[in-house]
């Protein structure tokens, strides 16, 4: 071989190998060929629209960066929620790039499905109603989720020309109770807001406002309105009932009473209110046939029938006497039946005795749920199918079979082939895997529509992005329909538009755009449709009923399963939304699984501990449950959280967690309606202990310098300069001077390192205790933001959670039923222990005080985590999965961490990076309050300040003024820049 | 050792590098497969995640810095037999420094393997070497881990040129009395000596020097060590007692792995006149000393603890005697302090079984002791939120079973292979002791 040759070849031979071995595929970028018009690389879109997470209808704001919803956040002009989102409705985006999202319509074939086109599925709808309607009347059958009024319109015109019945609104919590009692009392069948945020005391009777009750975005803003610390004073908050879910762990004081026996309360407390004296402008005899009615509930009764502490009680009485704004809200949206009812009817008779003008109750903004269908009617629409033969079924996002009591028979019912089953459903779950045909279609954030959630607004959505799958609107589906009529409309959008002017709520084309644009018309209300309330008016009849029902529950069963909606899957729609699954439940702190909370008296009872799988048998079914001990339910009380436990659903809720709604016996309520929400139920031990996928170490703070309270007495008493703020100043945990992350913190006697320059800027935030009630929207919010990875059970029971801001749940060591929770996230030290120990200052402290994590300098010695007194960083134990297409939302701006890795909050910096960009444009300095990271953004609750500690004018510098500021474990001299405000306690 | 001869000594170490039979080729071969699990462990682990393993957290360390720390632990006694004791003219150290020094070695190299298992990116872990960049990044000279960096390579570079050096006279006996092949590769290693007075000369002049650079690294390196926890915040780790309680138990278990190593090795070679019972007799009573350093380490934490008032501290400390890892604590406090009593009797202390049982106890104690440090403090400090526990995985321990193959591998090819006593050291001894005796 000559030299050349040789040369030749291995010249070819290396750069072929070295080519070969090269696995990754191309990673061209490439930019969109003709780009829409309001597209510009690296800025965000937002596109005003209205959550459809659950009936609420808070407004949104969908952030498109390059033809995709990244997230989507409050609107702050909306009038429901005002900017904050919850954790469900922070979650949607993840239903539009669920990977097990269905993409095409699917026709049953024998067992199968088989993948058909729009339009041959729109064919066989048409076909198949047709079919039916030439047939007779009422051969079609529509059940659907609650929709906004012009969509609910089509639905009942198109069932029409189909010569059927309107559909059934179904929806798992429709308050039937509470509306019936409104009804019976107010000559209202409706559901009425509240000002809550005008009340100085509220009492609960299980209404879980701050979770899933009518609107909880608007009602946890309220409720901090009055609840929150100011001017030396706040609201009290008394929750009655058997159990604590989030809502009753904010109560200043939980009255336990027997399971249904908050009616009891309810009625003691008409009778201590009309014995007491100062009595309003009540007509004489409302106030003798209440007296009647509620005679016999002498104190000494209602503690003797309700179970409940008599020094609780009197506490609560006296509270309430002295109250200048009461309100007192109904049972829970999940709690139902006719102890429930009873309660809602007194409720509503103590707010008339309480304040006769019921200025607190706004009669002229009702809730939209209140068009849902009774339970009873969800349950005809099922019976009345079992004996009929070729009808056409139609199901627009509704789960029965999940939600329904199995002995319903809703998947016999659907799975029988007597009926034509058509789902208007995006996921293969418990009721479209019964379908004969699937109809996927467009997601809320890829449709036009209106959905108000109260009255005298209108909310509108609108496309935030293009569809990922090429779906129709619902309302398209529906104009489209039928045949029989000439449309006015080419499209739901065009229908929409002239519905509108119809009703004279727009005038022309750019109210309209106006009105896409803000989210909506927020006061549509007119004056003569407003409800005159007159407290004269109110008859005494209600109590006649309620007491006799109140007579008639005696039955107590030894264990009462309750199963409780939950703020994380609210009846489990949303229970497919890998965040929320990751999310740890409030309260129990378990992620992926449903436990059963017992208390522990219970527990010692059947000879069980805490992590046994306990076998909780009712006449309705069987089912195996980790037990969860905790003294926030009551002996004898079983709570399940609703929402898991689902049959399909794709691949985050399929056969993850438990459904307890298969052991709520199927009953209707005979005065409401109804359905309930409990269950007698036998419990036995089922094996040995299993692992609870819990992300809390211990439930208690063990007297540290952590979740700080202060009593409002002291709050009174204290000056500013209390030794926090420099007196008698020492080095132990309790006497450590505030020390800011600032230079002037910076002490030689104690400082081994100089302090740091900061330049302009040094980001701090304010943590306001007082005003966090725990729901997590920050930390979902923050998944979304920063790409925080899912961990999934496993990882969770490995110790291994993501999360960069967590919710952290303390109980009273003395009192486990006063809770605290603690919004904990990095603390941005200014001495921070991460920073010394690593060696590759992959740890880095910025110019503005931030601790910025390098993750490509990062090389996994997990030592800054080791070293964080505050156990904030998280570490990329594998490289996380986004399974296509989940992986769409992920934010372009935030970079994606691969395994070996650590990661935790940047306080948002690449929030800080845009309003830098901003102030440079407009040549001025950043504003205080311009920067708002995820999480202070989405808090309903105004938990979070951010600002700059350099500005002595900022909000956040004055805050840390506040006699309630204090540091975290500042005793280590780590000077964190998060500062938080002790939580305010009052005895009631 | 009076009746040995010159020549018996060294029939008796070069007898030992006689081809080894079967049975040795097939334990040899058994840790190489020892050895080829715990690289694949390794090797699944680079390309899954660190996440294979058990750490977690708050427990963000496992077995990896745990078997860290105690191999470097093992590494001390080596250096401080034949440095240290070589410094103080400790002649019973004469037949055991040689393996005690080779020891040394391998468990440096084995220690100073698990740093690199344990990070989460190994491919970047030139990121700690100082090399001039674009960047202008330098290493954190602040870190702990930097000076672990410094540390261990330099007790590395000075322990094998400590041991190389030592070995020398001895490579060039094997050479003069083999052939072939062996002659050739002894002739390379032995560089050119011939045992001239001269090159005596430089030659003890140049060992007691290394046995002074050495002497300080003794303390040093596991000073150093120590401060990986100790320069840290965390309850039960922040104290300054660390580093010399560190140091007297890294002695600790290495004399325990001495008398784990010597007692098989002299009855397989015959060495019983060579490594005779007074010299681990000697071993013994050390033991005893290093133990109740120890002891008294773990009971002034406690005290401290009690001392400070300070409600993280007692409550760490309470944790670790009665929470979830009481049993390494007593498993701790047995083996390391309280059995090593048993050497105040004379007759456990000169009876082999006994040695032999209490040294590998010493051994799982003064592991377990690592255990409870690394993974007991931070498994429960300040936040009680964030507290959580940490069992090791499968690939874990595939790991540590790999890392055990290969130091008992390295070590048997030793035996076979090199002279595992020094000629050189015990004929000395001899000629002091003729001396001493003509006078």
């Amino acid at each position: 071989m000559k030299r050349r040759t040789f040369l030749k070849i291995t010249g070819i031979g290396a750069l072929s190998v070295a080519a070969g071995c090269n696995t990754r595929p191309d990673k061209a970028l490439f930019s969109l060929v003709e780009a829409p018009d309001d597209m510009v690389t690296g800025k965000a879109s937002w596109y005003a629209s209205t959550c459809r997470e659950c009936p609420a209808g808070c407004g949104i704001l969908a952030k498109n960066r390059e033809g995709r919803v990244i997230k989507v956040e409050g609107h702050p002009y909306h009038p429901i929620n005002k900017g904050a989102l919850c954790m469900r409705g922070q979650a949607s985006v993840q239903a539009v790039y669920h990977p097990d999202r269905i993409k095409t319509p699917m026709l049953k074939e024998k067992d199968s499905f088989k993948a058909i086109s729009f339009d041959q599925a729109q064919l066989i709808l048409r076909v198949k109603t047709a079919a039916a309607a030439n047939k007779g009347s009422n051969k079609v059958h529509m059940m659907t989720e609650l929709v906004g009024e012009n969509l609910l319109a089509i639905f009942s015109d198109t069932m029409n020309i189909w010569k059927s019945h309107p559909p059934v609104v179904f929806e798992p919590f429709a308050y039937e109770s509470l509306k019936m009692a409104n009804h019976k009392v107010f000559g209202l069948e409706g559901l009425v807001s509240y000002r809550m945020d005008q009340a100085d005391l509220l009492v609960s009777f299980g209404a879980d406002f701050l979770e899933t009750w009518l609107s909880p975005v608007e009602y946890a803003r309220k409720f901090k309105a009055m609840h929150a610390v100011g001017n030396g004073t706040k609201g009290a908050f008394v929750h009655v009932s058997p159990f604590q879910t989030m809502t009753g762990a904010n109560a200043d004081l939980w009255l336990s009473c027997k399971p249904g026996q908050e009616s009891t309360v309810a009625f003691g407390l008409i009778h201590e209110v009309l014995a007491s004296d100062g009595q309003k402008a009540i007509p004489e005899n409302l106030k003798r046939e209440l007296a009647q009615a509620t005679l016999e509930f002498t104190p000494e009764k209602v503690i003797e029938i309700a179970g409940v502490s008599l020094e609780n009680y009197r506490k609560l009485v006296q509270r309430i006497l002295d109250a200048k704004h009461p309100l007192i809200l109904a049972t829970a949206a999940g709690s139902s039946g006719p102890a429930s009812h009873a309660a809602d009817i007194a409720a509503n008779y103590l707010n008339v005795l309480l304040d006769p003008d019921l200025s607190l109750m706004d009669f002229n903004r009702r809730h939209r749920v209140e068009m849902a269908s009774s339970r009873k009617d969800v349950h005809d629409f099922f019976n009345g199918l079992k004996n009929r033969q070729g009808d056409v079924l139609l199901l627009n996002n509704v789960n029965p079979v999940y939600a329904l009591p199995p002995e319903i028979g809703a998947r016999e019912v659907l799975n029988s082939e007597n009926h034509f089953v058509i789902t208007f459903s995006n996921f293969m779950d418990d009721t479209t895997a019964c379908a004969d045909l699937v109809f996927p279609t467009s997601h809320a954030l890829e449709s036009w529509d209106e959905y108000s959630g109260v009255t005298g607004i209108v909310s509108a959505l609108q496309p935030a992005m293009g569809s990922l799958t090429p779906t129709w609107d619902i309302g398209d589906v529906f104009l489209m329909a039928a045949d029989s009529v000439e449309r006015t409309a080419e499209n739901y959008k065009d229908y929409l538009f002239q519905q509108m002017i119809s009703k004279e709520i727009l005038k022309n084309d750019l109210d309209w755009l106006h009105m896409i644009q803000r989210g909506g018309i927020f006061d549509t209300l007119k004056s003569d449709e407003t409800y005159k309330y007159s407290a004269r008016e109110i008859s005494a009849e209600a109590i006649k009923s309620a007491a006799v029902i109140l007579k008639q529950q005696l039955d107590e069963p030894e264990n009462l399963l309750i199963a409780v909606p939950s703020v994380r899957f609210f009846d489990g729609r949303s229970a497919n939304r890998p965040w929320l699954c990751e999310a740890p439940d409030p309260l129990t702190q378990v992620a992926w699984q449903t436990p059963v909370m017992i208390h522990p008296d219970t527990l010692a009872q059947y000879n069980l501990t805490q992590r046994d799988p306990v076998r909780l048998e009712t006449r309705s079914g069987v089912i195996t449950a980790l037990a969860y001990e905790t003294e926030n339910v009551r002996p004898g009380v079983l709570i399940m959280s609703i929402g898991q436990g689902h049959e399909g659903f794709g691949r985050y809720a399929d056969n993850i967690g438990l459904n307890p709604l298969k052991l709520i016996p199927g009953t209707i309520d005979a005065h409401t309606g109804g359905p309930v929400f409990s269950g007698s139920v036998s419990i036995s031990k089922n094996g040995k202990p299993q692992k609870i996928a819990n992300t809390d170490g211990s439930r208690f703070q063990y007297d540290r310098k952590i979740a700080l309270t202060i009593s409002l007495s002291e709050l009174a008493h204290k000056s500013h300069k209390d030794p926090a703020h420099g007196e008698k100043a020492g080095l132990t945990m309790w006497d450590f001077p505030m020390t800011l992350p600032l230079p002037e913190g910076y002490d030689k006697k104690r400082d081994f390192y100089p302090p740091h320059d900061h330049e302009d800027y040094r980001w701090a935030m304010v943590v306001d205790l007082d005003r966090c009630i725990g729901c997590g929207a920050c930390a979902v919010a923050c998944y979304a933001e920063n790409n925080v990875g899912i961990v999934g059970l496993k990882g969770i029971l490995e110790q291994r959670e993501m999360s960069w801001l967590m919710i952290q749940r303390y109980l009273d060591l003395q009192q486990p039923e006063k809770v605290i929770f603690l919004p904990m996230l990095c603390q941005h030290c200014d001495n921070a222990p991460c920073e010394s120990v690593c060696p590759v200052y992959a740890p880095h402290h910025s110019k503005e005080g931030l601790n910025n994590q390098i993750y490509n300098r990062c090389i996994g010695t997990r030592f800054c985590s080791q070293n964080c007194p505050y156990k904030v960083r998280r570490f990329n134990w594998f490289t996380w999965k986004w399974p296509n297409p989940l992986n769409l939302q992920l934010n372009p701006d935030v970079t994606v961490r691969s395994k070996g890795v650590m990661e935790k909050c940047s306080f948002c910096i690449q929030r800080i990076k845009v309003a830098h960009g901003n102030a440079k444009d407009e040549k001025r300095e950043i504003r205080d309050g311009e920067i708002m990271p995820a999480c202070l953004q989405t808090c309903p609750t105004g938990v979070f300040t951010f600002g700059n500690l350099m500005d002595k004018n900022s909000k956040v510098r004055q805050m840390v003024d506040d006699p309630r500021a204090y540091q975290i474990l500042g005793y280590l001299n780590t000077k964190p820049a998060v500062i938080y405000l002790k939580k305010v306690l009052q005895e009631i | 050792m009076a009746e040995l001869t010159y020549s018996q000594i060294d029939n008796t170490v070069i007898e030992t590098l006689q081809p080894p039979p079967r049975k040795y080729w097939i334990v040899v071969g058994l840790l190489g497969i020892g050895i080829l699990i715990g690289a694949s462990c390794w090797i699944y682990q680079i390309f899954t995640g660190i996440g294979v393993g058990g750490q977690n957290h708050p427990v963000a360390w496992g077995t990896y810095l745990i078997n860290f720390v105690f191999w470097v632990g093992i590494a001390h006694s080596g250096t401080l037999i034949s440095a240290i004791l070589h410094l103080f003219r400790a002649g019973w150290r004469n037949p055991i420094a040689r393996a005690a020094e080779t020891m040394t070695v391998f468990a440096v190299l084995i220690a100073g393997l698990f740093p690199f298992i344990h990070l989460g990116r190994v491919w970047m872990v030139y990121y700690m070497l100082p090399f001039p960049n674009q960047r202008t990044l330098w290493p954190n000279f602040m870190s702990p881990l930097m000076f672990d960096v410094v540390a261990i390579s330099t007790y590395l570079t000075v322990s094998s040129l400590f041991w190389y050096t030592g070995m020398l006279p001895d490579l060039a006996a094997v050479r003069d009395r083999s052939m072939g092949m062996r002659k050739k590769i002894f002739t390379i290693i032995s560089l050119g000596w011939t045992g001239h007075h001269e090159q005596w000369r430089h030659y003890t002049r140049g060992y007691l020097f290394f046995a002074a650079l050495a002497t300080p690294l003794v303390i040093s390196v596991h000073s150093v060590v120590s401060w990986d926890f100790a320069l840290g915040v965390i309850p039960g780790w922040h104290t300054t007692i660390f580093a010399p309680y560190f140091v007297a138990g890294a002695i600790h278990s290495g004399l325990a792995m001495v008398l784990t190593l010597m007692i098989p090795l002299r009855m397989i070679f015959n060495y019983e006149k060579i490594i005779t019972i007074d010299v681990l007799e000697n071993v013994a009573k050390t033991i005893i000393f290093t133990g109740l350093i120890v002891g008294f380490a773990y009971a002034t934490e406690f005290f401290i603890a009690w001392y400070s008032h300070n409600i993280v501290e007692i409550e760490s400390f309470r944790w670790r005697a009665t929470g979830t890892y009481s049993l390494p604590f007593m498993i701790m406090v047995v083996c390391n302090t309280i059995v090593p009593l048993l050497f105040f009797i004379k007759r456990i202390r000169r009876t082999i079984p006994w040695l032999f049982g209490i040294s590998i106890l010493v051994n799982i104690g003064m592991w377990y002791e690592r255990f409870v440090i690394i993974i007991g403090s931070v498994a429960h400090d300040f936040i009680p939120h964030a507290w959580g526990t940490y069992s090791p995985s499968g690939i874990e321990f595939g790991i540590m079973l790999g890392a055990f193959c290969l130091f008992f591998f390295l070590f048997l090819l030793f035996v076979k292979h090199l002279p595992s006593v020094s000629m050189t050291e015990m004929k000395e001894s001899i000629a002091k002791e003729r001396q001493s005796h003509d006078h």
